[in-house]
C-alpha cells in the first residue's frame, strides 16, 4: 500500500472546485485515496471493535439460546431455555431486588457526599487545596486495595471498627459487618461509596468554578439566603453535569464486580448477590456459560432500558430549561 | 468533636469582641463551616488509608491489639520485607508490571492512529465509527466476560500475556482514541500541511511531525492506561488460572495462607499497588476527569 503524500496534504487543505473532466477524475481518485489513509489509520480501532465488540455480541445471543458444554464449547440449540430457567427460578426475584438496592443505595451516598464535598470545597476560603487533595485519594487507589482494606476495617474479631466500639464500651454496637445477611450489603455499599465519591465531587467541582460568581453577588446584594441561591440559582446550572454523573454512576453501579467480589463474593447467604456476580458465578464457578450469557442478555436489555429512561428525562430537564428562559 | 468545638470558637470570640462588624461574622462562620465539614469529608477519605498503612508498619501483636492503636509502638518494615521475599508476590507484581506496559504501548499506537484519521480524515461512516469506540467503553464489562472467554479460547491465548493484553485494551483504547482525537482537533493543520508540502510521507509525518507534538497528550493517555491495566481486576481474574500469569490484583484479592490472612502483609502489598496509582492521579487529576466525563468509567 503506497503512503500517498499528494493524497493526505488534499485531506487537510481545502481543495479548488475542480473546472475539467481530468481534474475531476484526479479529485476523484484523491479522494479515493484519502479515504483509504483514514481508514488505513482507523484499522486497528475497527479491528478491536469488531474482534471484541461486534463478535462478543453475537456470540453472547447465541450462546444465550444454547447450552454451552465445556472444555470444547460444543453448543446445542435449546431455544428460550435459559432464559425460562432464569425466570423460572425463585432466586432471581431477590437478585432483581438486591441489584436495585446496591444501585440506588450506592448511586445516591456516592452523589450525596460527592455534591456535599463539591459544595464545600467549592467555597473561597483559603487553605483547602491540601484537604481536597487528601479527600481525592480514595479515588485514586486501586478498588482492590480499597475493598481490601475495608474488609480488614470491618473484620469481625479484630477490625479496628469493632475494636473501637468496645473500647468506646459501644461493644453491643460492634456486629460481624461483613458475617451478617443483615449488615453485609450496607457494609459493603459505604466501601463503594467511600472509593467512588471523590470522582462525582472532581464532575461536580469541575462545573461550579465555571459558574460566574456575580450572578451569586448579585442575589446576595437581593437579599438572598444560602439556602435561596443554592436552590435556585446553583442546582439549576448544575443539572447538566449532576445528570452526566448520575448516568455514569448508574452503569458503573449496574456493572460494580471488584468491591463486591473480594469483600463479600455474593455472601453471606446470596446477601450481596447481585446481577453482575451472579453472571461471573454462573458463568465460572458453575460453568454455565449458557446460562450466564442469557443472564448477560437480560442486563444489557436493563441497561438499555435505563439509558432510555435517562434519555426521556434528560429531554424533559432540558424542554424545561428552554422554557424557563 | 472538631466541628462543635470549632463552632463553638468563633461565638465567643464574636461576643467578646462586639466591634466586629456583621460582614466579618459571616466571614469567620463560613470560614469555620468549611473547616469543619472539610475536615469531616478529610477524615472519611484519609482514616481507612491511614489504617491501613499502620497495619503494615506494626507488628502482628500489635496489629490485633486491643484497644487498637492508631500509631505503631514499634515501627517494622517486616511486612513489606515479607512481600518481597513473597515469591508469588513477586510473580504477580512482575506480571502486573508486563502487562500494564504492553497494554499502554500498544493503546498509544491504536489511539495515536486511530485519533489522527478521526481527526484529519472525513472518511464515510465516521460518526458512527467514532462512537461505536466510546460505546466499547460503556459496554458493561461484566456482560462481555463470557463472550471475551470465548473469543480467547478460539484465539488459543487464554492464560497468556497476549490475552490479558487484548482484553485490558478494551478498557484503554476508547479513552486513547477519544482523547488524542480531541486533542488532535484543536492543533492547527498548517504545521503538518506545510511538512507535506516539503515531500513527507504519511509515516514520516505521524512520526517526525504529530508524535512529538502529541507528546503531552501521549502522556496523559500513557499515564492513564497504564493506571486501568494496574487496577483492572475482572478481567485478569476470569482469564487467568494458577499463579503463572495472575497479576497482582488477583493475586492482592486471593492473599491468603495457610494462617488465614495475613493482614500486615496484605496492607504493606496493598501500600505497595497503591504507589503508582496515587502519583498518577494526583499529577493527571484535571486531565483525567476531563476524559473520563466524556465517556470512561472507573469501577
Amino acid at each position: 500500500m503506497a503512503w500517498d503524500s499528494e493524497g493526505t496534504l488534499a485531506a487537510l487543505g481545502e481543495a479548488s472546485v475542480p473546472r475539467s473532466t481530468t481534474q475531476r477524475r484526479k479529485r476523484r481518485s484523491v479522494a479515493l485515496r484519502r479515504w483509504s489513509a483514514g481508514y488505513i489509520l482507523i484499522a486497528p480501532a475497527i479491528l478491536l471493535i469488531i474482534l471484541m465488540m461486534v463478535y462478543p455480541v453475537f456470540q453472547t445471543i447465541y450462546f444465550s439460546f444454547s447450552k454451552v458444554q465445556l472444555p470444547a464449547l460444543r453448543t446445542t440449540f435449546v431455544g428460550f431455555d435459559n432464559f425460562v430457567r432464569i425466570l423460572r427460578d425463585p432466586e432471581t426475584g431477590p437478585l432483581f431486588y438486591r441489584t436495585l438496592v446496591w444501585v440506588i443505595g450506592g448511586v445516591a451516598l456516592r452523589m450525596i457526599l460527592g455534591l456535599g464535598a463539591a459544595l464545600v470545597f467549592n467555597a473561597k476560603v483559603r487553605g483547602t487545596v491540601w484537604m481536597r487533595v487528601l479527600v481525592i485519594l480514595p479515588w485514586a487507589i486501586p478498588s482492590v486495595v480499597g475493598a481490601n482494606l475495608w474488609r480488614w476495617i470491618v473484620q469481625a474479631d479484630a477490625g479496628v471498627l469493632n475494636q473501637t466500639l468496645r473500647s468506646w464500651g459501644l461493644g453491643h454496637w460492634a456486629l460481624n459487618w461483613l458475617g451478617s445477611p443483615d449488615t453485609a450489603m450496607w457494609t459493603v455499599i459505604v466501601a463503594y461509596a467511600w472509593g467512588g465519591f471523590p470522582f462525582v465531587m472532581l464532575l461536580i467541582l469541575a462545573r461550579l468554578q465555571g459558574l460566574p460568581e456575580e450572578i451569586n453577588e448579585a442575589a446576595k446584594v437581593d437579599g438572598a439566603n444560602w439556602w435561596q441561591i443554592f436552590r435556585y440559582i446553583t442546582l439549576p446550572s448544575l443539572s447538566g453535569v449532576l445528570m452526566i454523573a448520575l448516568i455514569l454512576e448508574i452503569v458503573s453501579g449496574i456493572n460494580s464486580f471488584d468491591t463486591l467480589m473480594i469483600m463479600t463474593g455474593g455472601g453471606p447467604a446470596n446477601a450481596t448477590m447481585i446481577w453482575g456476580i451472579k453472571i461471573y458465578k454462573t458463568g465460572f464457578t458453575e460453568f454455565n456459560l449458557g446460562g450466564a450469557a442469557a443472564l448477560s442478555v437480560l442486563m444489557f436489555v436493563g441497561m438499555l432500558a435505563v439509558f432510555a429512561v435517562y434519555g426521556i428525562a434528560n429531554a424533559r430537564v432540558r424542554k424545561r430549561q428552554e422554557d424557563a428562559l | 468533636m472538631t466541628m462543635t468545638n470549632a463552632l463553638a470558637g468563633p461565638g465567643r470570640m464574636i461576643r467578646r469582641r462586639s466591634f466586629l462588624t456583621r460582614r466579618s461574622l459571616g466571614t469567620t462562620g463560613r470560614y469555620v463551616l468549611v473547616y469543619g465539614l472539610g475536615m469531616l469529608f478529610v477524615l472519611f477519605s484519609i482514616l481507612p488509608l491511614l489504617w491501613g498503612v499502620t497495619t503494615a508498619l506494626k507488628v502482628p501483636s500489635e496489629i490485633y491489639a486491643f484497644p487498637p492503636t492508631w500509631i505503631p509502638k514499634t515501627f517494622t518494615f517486616d511486612n513489606f520485607i515479607a512481600v518481597f521475599h513473597n515469591k508469588s508476590l513477586i510473580r504477580a507484581f512482575f506480571n502486573t508490571l508486563l502487562i500494564a506496559s504492553a497494554t499502554t504501548v500498544v493503546a498509544l499506537i491504536v489511539g495515536m492512529l486511530g485519533g489522527y484519521g478521526f481527526s484529519r480524515y472525513r472518511i464515510p461512516g465516521r460518526n458512527t465509527l467514532l462512537w461505536s469506540v466510546l460505546l466499547t467503553k460503556l459496554f458493561p464489562r461484566v456482560v462481555v466476560i463470557v463472550p471475551f472467554f470465548v473469543t480467547l479460547r478460539n484465539l488459543q491465548i487464554m492464560n497468556t500475556y497476549q490475552g490479558l493484553i487484548l482484553v485490558y485494551l478494551m478498557v484503554t483504547f476508547p479513552v486513547a482514541i477519544w482523547l488524542l482525537k480531541g486533542f488532535f482537533d484543536k492543533i492547527p493543520k498548517e504545521i503538518e500541511e506545510a511538512a507535506i508540502v516539503d515531500g513527507c510521507s504519511l509515516p514520516q509525518l505521524l512520526w517526525l511531525v504529530v508524535l512529538p507534538m502529541a507528546r503531552p497528550a501521549l502522556v496523559a493517555v500513557a499515564m492513564y492506561s497504564f493506571i486501568l491495566a494496574w487496577n483492572e481486576f475482572l478481567f485478569a481474574l476470569v482469564f487467568t488460572n494458577g499463579l503463572e500469569r495472575r497479576p497482582l490484583s488477583v493475586a492482592l484479592a486471593f492473599f491468603i495462607d495457610e494462617n488465614g490472612i495475613q493482614w500486615g502483609q496484605l496492607m504493606a502489598a496493598s501500600v505497595i499497588m497503591s504507589l503508582p496509582a496515587i502519583l498518577v492521579f494526583t499529577l493527571a487529576q484535571r486531565m483525567l476527569v476531563r476524559g473520563l466525563s466524556d465517556g470512561a468509567v472507573k469501577g
